[in-house]
């Protein structure tokens, strides 16, 4: 199981919340709330696939909050 | 295998400095195939941060955090997508994460400091864009109102500046120079 911490500050929930229903089908994905982060596990048939989704749900959550700022 | 992650994977933690950066800035993982850039909050913007990982989303996994007690500094994990970097490549990704991190800056920089003529120059192009005022908004301009002061008559013409004054008894006086035309 991989756990992927985005931190409130730096990440919009809203944006969290839609890489993981746009990621949920290659994965288990399980949506936890820490003080700090927003916390995601994911779980998958490999190490390497659950990296390669923690690594681009992250790049999703991190794009939608980018172009969240600029409008 | 993890990222980001609480628990350890089998590779991860075997963690170097980059070379020709200092000490604790930046740190490379070749078991997690990534670099770490510690971010100061004080010199580079959010706006930057944002911008320069922006950039790199095609490029590597970007994870950005704030790590416990850091103050005020960020931390970026540049992960490598496939296969195994060498210690050069990912000192290379961490460097040209640096650059644009800088270049974003600076750019950010610039913006907040041209804003107001950004902004005077786009009111006055949407204005323009207006097109000509119609009859309508001729018919309610005000034209009665008193032309600006010239005090210096720049806004004369050459011939009002110069004509001969007119006398009394040369009511056909003109200026000179239609005078030497004429003879």
């Amino acid at each position: 199981m991989t756990e992927l911490r985005l931190h409130r500050d730096l990440y919009v929930g809203t944006a969290v919340d839609e890489a993981v229903a746009v990621f949920a089908p290659h994965a288990t994905l399980e949506r936890h709330d820490a003080p700090s982060h927003w916390v995601v596990q994911i779980t998958a048939a490999t190490p390497q696939r659950e990296r390669r989704v923690a690594g681009e749900l992250g790049n999703y959550a991190l794009g939608l909050t980018v172009k969240g700022r600029r409008r | 295998m993890c990222y980001a992650s609480v628990t350890e994977g089998p590779h991860s933690g075997m963690t170097m400095d980059l070379q020709g950066i200092p000490t604790g800035l930046a740190s490379l993982d070749l078991g997690a195939a990534s670099a770490s850039i510690r971010v100061d909050g004080a010199a580079y913007p959010l706006d930057a941060l944002y911008g320069a990982a922006y950039v790199f989303i095609d490029r590597c996994y970007v994870l950005l955090d704030r790590p416990d007690g850091a103050d005020g500094a960020w931390r970026v994990t540049l992960a490598w997508k496939k296969g195994e970097p060498t210690a050069e490549q990912l000192r290379a990704l961490a460097g040209e994460f640096a650059n644009e991190l800088l270049s974003c800056a600076w750019r950010s920089q610039i913006a907040r400091e041209s804003r107001a003529m950004i902004e005077s120059v786009t009111a006055q192009a949407l204005g323009g864009a207006m097109g000509p005022p119609s009859l309508d908004d001729l018919e309610k301009y005000d034209f009665s109102e008193e032309t600006f002061e010239d005090p210096l008559g720049i806004a004369m013409s050459w011939e009002e500046k110069h004509k001969k004054k007119a006398r009394a008894d040369d009511p056909g006086a003109v200026p000179a120079p239609l005078q030497e035309k004429k003879s």
